[in-house]
């Protein structure tokens, strides 16, 4: 415990140094521009709001950061110790639940287009406030946030429900090229860097842009997401496009992969559901190209910053008093660059243990090959933190959601029977509510770190082939994963201003 | 079809939502479309009066966003109830600003160019009220801000921007000075966030404090990124009677846990400023330190026992109970000692509009000056939280406050203000800027 208030108490006094030194041009800009509205605002009410972190940070978290390192250690030593054999078995087990449904995309992408076309229009011509349209609590806190959990469950469902297969079916149909190849050919060369590029794109709306939640911009931003994919599969073909192209199809064709439960062929090649332990389907996983890669340390780069970008730590190292924060306006260079900063740390790290790792082991396998098999044990992480991030936000606007929908245009409807619902909103308020909040975020970090350095294990056996090569080239990963459990539960705890 | 709603998911009460005074806009529709109707004759008198919201629906201001709109759409509900303005209803028009002053100012163009709203109303957090009030200066529609910040007072907005529903804080921190000198001791030691807003209470204090034989022994600033106060506490000077403190943010659960652990059982008296814990129970786990102690408190959190009828039926319309948390939901603590403000204001925009005649946003500069003619506030259903004086000079109002001792992790009132003991003399004269 001690060891902890002590690394605590040295993150401090690395921000206070950092603040001391160290002048970087986006610091010295803001503190200018916070500076000015300071002395502007003669006498501030400042409400830095207590909070629901003041709780968490009565509560003895650096036990927490130590058990949670302690238990992604340990569980790398058992696998250590432990025949690769029984890591084989335990992903390979699997229970059939039941036979493959009927495929009817085509019916549900519609149908899913359609409603999803409705939303925009209450985005566009609702209320404008954020927590009344329906629009911006649907996408990010039904969509974005519960939806991507429901895929680390169930399974890749955007398959059925993303709103572009059934419209270009029709509209293929309709001009009579529904069997036609398509005319244009995505190039090899480009890889997954449309993706990519994409998903810096989103990250940066979310957590840089300063009104993500405007309903009648994120309509249009939506919109125009809309309109330029549904282009390139007409251009480029379904095919090819969701699978290197639009964000979400790449993301949660990756995160599917991590549900236990699967749809997927049994002895007989009939395709049917299983149920299998979290991730056991990766041990199967094709290694991801260098695109795809990067795409995936990328999405945990972005949950990460989104608590990083948070916390006094980050608010100091900008030159931003946490108890003044200035509005998302005020730091969008800042964060802009750290965005792309936690990316980048975090990718060269990776990059850097699984090269590490190589050495050790004296494999002469390519490290590109490496990565790419290895980066599949970022997922669980990364959704993990997910979960754990946006526990809170999905506890209160998903009742927001709730009452929105029923009234999507803010005219009195009650189309659901929920538009008066009083949205709970102390619900992860006060002390009880932190206690349970914060065990169930500890929870799940540390179960997506052991399931990582699990998943990571196996594939390693893949790589090297012999269980002692394994071990040796997963030593530096597994430091890493013990640094990033003890990140994650610090993010969760340490007090935030942002 | 809203009656339906009360059925499941309402156990308790409608509370009065943003849906409630929709319905009474359905209403006003309602007449409008009504057969016979003769449009130009009625143009003038059954559109709706339009309030622009502006409000922090996002962003760090969000928890008190939420109850501000709350008693917003009550206090909309209220006042279309009894017959809206000059009988016109009041129609909300909320815009988010994400707590962000750059927002706050396109917010403001917004209502007056787009949505072509009568005036903006609502702005709690000082930065979004500073960075919006250029706006609205040039823009020239009249601001009517929720914040307590001095920044009205101090002559430092321009003539479009008011403050009249509540007290500023310098009004506040002067006003409890003699109170804590003559109760609570002549010695006191400020501890306080090194920042503006700990500055205020650092600069503004001690003058009414001093003058009533008090002395500030000890001041101890604590930098805004600290999040472990103990190191600090030795610099209270021993002969310290009363800590006066004004932490804010997410450490000053810690702050008083181990303020506790500091001085145990004995030590100096406390005295806060509730913003500290706003929207927190005060009996919550970590706190218990505070039992005994006294607060500042605008509005009383909890019931008293000789709380006006005015008082228990704003308590009523915006859903509180007697612990001053949602009627809905015991957890969902109210920002007591700030909400009322959003109320209030809307009654002495209302007050204002029909003394001015008000017909539309041809007639701002008009309710620039009949707002500007009001001089107090007579306690009452428009204004729960007691009278108040106005001064038309500096566009604030003045009006009491309370001081308030933790009993049972309640807080009971033991000692209300005069209006005269916050008051100064203005330092600014908006009146006399161009409209």
């Amino acid at each position: 415990m001690q060891h902890f208030v002590k690394l605590r108490l040295r993150a401090v006094s690395l921000f206070l140094q950092v603040q001391r030194g160290a002048p970087i041009p986006a610091r010295i800009f803001i503190t200018a521009l916070v500076a000015g509205v300071g002395l502007l605002a003669a006498s501030p009410a400042a409400f830095a709001h207590t909070a629901d972190r003041g709780f968490v940070m009565l509560l003895p978290t650096g036990y927490y950061l130590f058990g949670g390192a302690a238990a992604v250690a340990l569980s790398f030593a058992v696998l250590v110790v432990m025949p690769p054999v029984a890591l084989a078995v335990l992903f390979a087990t699997r229970l059939r639940l039941v036979a493959r449904p009927i495929d009817g995309r085509l019916f549900t992408s519609t149908i899913s287009f359609l409603v999803v076309a409705s939303i925009w229009y209450a985005g566009l011509f609702g209320s404008r406030d954020p927590l009344s349209n329906p629009l911006p609590l649907v996408f990010w806190t039904v969509f974005w946030v519960g939806f991507t959990l429901v895929v680390g469950l169930r399974g890749n469902l955007w398959r059925w429900l993303e709103p572009w297969y059934g419209p270009s079916r029709l509209i293929l149909k309709a001009i009579g090229r529904a069997d036609a190849p398509p005319p244009l050919k995505l190039p090899e060369r480009m890889g997954h860097a449309g993706a990519l590029v994409l998903l810096l794109g989103f990250g940066w709306f979310e957590l840089v842009y300063p009104s993500p939640d405007d309903p009648a911009l994120l309509a249009k931003v939506l919109i125009a997401y809309w309109l330029f994919n549904l282009a390139g599969i007409l251009a480029f073909g379904h095919e090819a496009w969701t699978a290197r192209i639009e964000l979400f199809s790449v993301l949660y064709s990756m995160i599917g992969r991590l549900a236990p439960f699967q749809r997927e062929a049994d002895s007989d090649g009939r395709q049917a559901l299983f149920l299998r332990f979290p991730g056991g389907a990766l041990e199967k996983a094709p290694p991801l190209p260098r695109g795809a890669t990067l795409f995936l340390l990328l999405a945990l780069a972005t949950v990460s910053f989104d608590g990083l970008m948070r916390t006094f730590f980050w608010l100091s190292l900008v030159g931003v008093n946490p108890l003044e924060f200035p509005g998302r306006s005020a730091v969008v260079f800042a964060n802009t660059v750290g965005l792309a900063g936690i990316f980048s740390a975090l990718s060269a790290l990776f990059v850097f243990a699984v090269w590490l790792g190589n050495r050790i082991a004296g494999s002469t396998a390519s490290l590109a090959t490496s990565c790419g098999l290895l980066v599949w044990s970022i997922l669980p992480i990364a959704l993990a933190y997910h979960f754990s991030h946006y526990l809170g936000v999905l506890v209160i606007n998903g009742q927001y959601a709730l009452a929105a929908i029923s009234d999507p245009l803010s005219n009195g409807w009650n189309i659901f029977g929920t538009a008066g619902f009083h949205v709970a909103a102390a619900a992860t308020a006060g002390y009880d509510a932190a206690w349970i909040i914060w065990n169930l975020q500890s929870a799940a970090i540390i179960g997506g770190h052991l399931i990582a350095v699990m998943i990571a294990h196996a594939l390693a056996f893949r790589i090297y082939g012999s269980a002692r090569q394994a071990a040796l080239s997963q030593i530096p990963l597994a430091i890493l994963m013990v640094g990033y459990t003890v990140f994650g539960l610090w993010l969760l705890s340490s007090p935030t201003g942002g | 079809m809203a009656d339906k709603r009360t059925s499941l998911l309402l156990p308790k009460k409608q509370g009065l939502t943003r849906r409630g005074a929709l319905k009474g806009l359905g209403a006003a529709a309602g007449i409008m479309a009504a057969p016979g109707f003769v449009r130009y004759a009625q143009t003038q008198s059954s559109e709706p009066i339009r309030i622009g919201f502006q409000a922090h629906r996002t962003g760090i201001g969000a928890a008190y966003g939420r109850w501000y709109e709350r008693v917003t759409m009550a206090a909309t509900q209220a006042i279309n109830d009894a017959g809206g303005i000059n009988g016109r209803p009041l129609e909300i028009v909320t815009e988010d600003d994400g707590t962000d002053p750059k927002r706050g100012a396109e917010v403001v163009e917004k209502f007056a160019n787009q949505h072509k709203t009568d005036v903006v109303f609502g702005t709690l957090f000082s930065h979004v009220v500073v960075g919006s009030a250029p706006a609205a200066g040039e823009l020239k529609i009249p601001y009517y801000v929720v914040s307590e910040g001095y920044h009205v007072a101090s002559g430092s907005l321009n003539r479009y921007v008011f403050q009249p529903g509540i007290t500023d804080v310098k009004a506040q921190v002067r006003a409890v000075g003699p109170w804590i000198a003559d109760n609570l001791g002549k010695k006191i030691t400020l501890v306080f966030p090194d920042y503006a807003f700990g500055h205020d209470h650092r600069d503004k204090f001690p003058e009414r404090y001093e003058a009533a034989g008090g002395q500030v022994v000890g001041l101890v600033p604590i930098p805004p990124t600290e999040t472990s106060f103990t190191r600090y506490f030795p610099q209270i000077p021993s002969e310290t009677e009363v800590i006066y403190h004004v932490m804010v943010g997410p450490g000053v659960l810690t702050f008083v846990k181990e303020l506790g652990e500091f001085y145990g059982s004995s030590g100096p008296k406390l005295f806060g400023f509730l913003d500290s814990l706003e929207a927190v129970d005060i009996a919550s786990p970590g706190l218990e330190f505070l039992e005994g102690s006294h607060f500042w408190e605008a509005m009383p959190r909890y019931l008293q026992p000789d709380a006006s009828d005015a008082a228990k039926a704003y308590r009523a319309a915006v859903g509180i109970d007697d612990n001053g948390a949602s009627v809905n939901d015991p957890k969902d603590v109210s920002t007591a000692s700030h909400m009322f403000g959003c109320w209030e204001t809307l009654h002495i925009i209302k007050q204002a509009m029909e003394a001015a005649g008000y017909q539309g946003p041809a007639d701002r500069a008009k309710l620039v000056e009949a707002t500007e003619a009001l001089t107090s506030f007579a306690a009452g259903a428009a204004h729960p939280q007691g009278d108040k004086v106005f001064n038309a000079k500096i566009h604030q109002s003045f009006g009491h406050q309370h001081v308030s001792q933790v009993v049972d992790g309640k807080l009971n009132v033991v000692h209300t203000t005069s209006i005269e003991d916050g008051m100064y003399e203005a330092e600014a004269d908006y009146t006399t800027m161009p409209l």
